[in-house]
């Protein structure tokens, strides 16, 4: 991104934008003007990788979340219980206030039977049994992620088991953060203002405004390559990655502006076009990933 | 899109600007000035789409298309965008030129292949939209 760019205070404030909500949690829940909500993460059918991309998470990190910002009830890689008991940790939160955030999509073949989260009362639970009974329920559902937003990977062709993303399987509005995985500032921001304001302003894919109202293309730091016609012809090259089939001008989130591993880098950053993994379609409609020979 | 409609979209864009500092200077709630800095990147971005519009020198008048050119679906096909080819599409008997299309990475849109006639695809997405008028036109569909 040009210098220009770095400077103007729109771009800097959208980057506090998730540490400044946290920081208003966490303030009104230590002066006692605000309570702890519970929090409820399920990992349905997929790679889990959203839970590990916001354990990689950095002002605010995962700690913040964690100890100072939620009680966190439920997340079977981190929690300390297994089995029924885990189950029984799980099913408690219903009848209670709670948000539910969501990682992966949802099997329905054979009633579910092909994703087992764990067993309760001798009975297997499965993920469409988990997302139906706990998301009705949840003041506030999240789809964390790609896969859980629109089935993404799991559902991919030929999608075998049937996946789906959970909107289909819920009646109420779910608010979805597509992106594989879901940057960690996303979801704390979203979770943050949620306690703080209830439901952000959405677009009409209920994603928040305040991190997908941009589309990658208008703010990539090789969009001058772009207006000026000077296209990579291979990968590697420093150029606008727009003839190998770059899918920035179609995907609508802020990944130039935040970039990921404690804004270290992002794809373009290091000569990969942007595969679109935050659209809605990811990854059939966003394929192929690179196309060479191309005018 | 004629220079009055593209003169409009301007203004109004501008007005909304307005309208959005005025209401900055009233807020100290942060959340709420997060959402009017929103509404201000999306006028500033309405307005860089169609001044790069104007700069591309994309049909601004296309009332009068260049239609002299007749394809049938086998020629369509040859301008897929590969090997030195341009990447031509068909909506509703239309051919436009997506070579230099954005939203063409790769002469691929959505799973969707330039060289072909997408009338139903794009009835399906773009429907009602003002994209067309954005295209090149470079000619029409064989009866």
């Amino acid at each position: 991104m040009n210098q220009a760019n770095i400077n103007c205070p729109n771009f800097s404030l959208k980057l506090e934008t998730a540490s400044v909500l946290v920081n208003k949690v966490i303030d009104g829940i230590n002066r006692n003007t605000m309570k702890k909500r519970k929090l409820v993460w399920l990992e349905l059918t997929g790679c889990s990788g959203n839970i590990i991309s916001l354990l990689d998470g950095a002002n605010p990190d995962f700690k913040s979340l964690a100890a100072q910002m939620v009680n966190f009830i439920y997340e079977n890689s981190l929690m300390v219980a297994e089995g029924e008991a885990a189950m029984k940790k799980l099913f408690s939160v219903i009848g209670d206030d709670y948000i539910l955030a969501v990682e992966g999509a949802v099997s329905t073949k054979d009633d579910g039977m092909h994703q087992i989260i764990g067993r309760w009362k001798g009975q297997p639970v499965t993920a469409l049994r988990a997302i139906t009974e706990l998301g009705e329920n949840a003041s506030h559902v999240i789809a964390v992620g790609t896969c859980a937003s629109d089935g993404g990977i799991s559902a991919a062709k030929p999608n075998p088991s049937e996946c789906v993303g959970i909107q289909k399987l819920l009646k109420k509005k779910v608010i979805k953060l597509p992106g594989c995985p879901c940057h960690p500032d996303w979801f704390m921001g979203t979770l943050a203002y949620i306690m703080l304001c209830g439901e952000p302003e959405l677009d009409d894919r209920q994603r928040p405004l305040m991190f997908y109202s941009t589309l990658i293309h208008d703010i990539c730091p090789r969009r001058p390559y772009f207006d000026k016609g000077i296209f990579a012809s291979k990968l590697g090259e420093k150029t606008c990655m727009f003839k190998l089939g770059c899918r920035g001008p179609v995907t609508r989130v802020d990944c130039p502006l935040r970039k990921w591993n404690d804004g270290v880098n992002w794809p373009i950053g290091d000569d990969s076009p942007c595969i679109g993994c935050a659209m809605f379609g990811f990854p059939d409609k966003m394929e192929p990933f690179i196309s060479y020979d191309t005018t | 899109m004629n220079n009055q409609i593209f003169k409009d979209m301007v203004e109004a864009n501008i007005n909304e600007i307005n309208d959005t500092i005025d209401l900055l200077y009233l807020t100290s709630n942060s959340c709420s000035k997060n959402k009017l800095l929103n509404s201000l990147r999306k006028n500033i971005s309405n307005i860089k789409t169609l001044l790069q519009d104007l700069q591309n020198g994309a049909s601004i008048n296309n009332s009068q298309p260049n239609t002299t050119k007749v394809f049938t679906l086998d020629e369509l096909s040859k301008y897929n965008g590969k090997d030195g080819n341009p990447a031509y599409v068909a909506v509703n008997s239309i051919v436009y030129d997506v070579t230099n299309n954005a939203a063409w990475g790769g002469a691929t849109h959505f799973g969707l292949t330039a060289g072909r006639d997408l009338t139903k695809a794009f009835s399906a997405c773009h429907a009602g939209e003002p994209i067309l008028s954005k295209l090149k036109v470079v000619g029409k569909m064989a009866e």
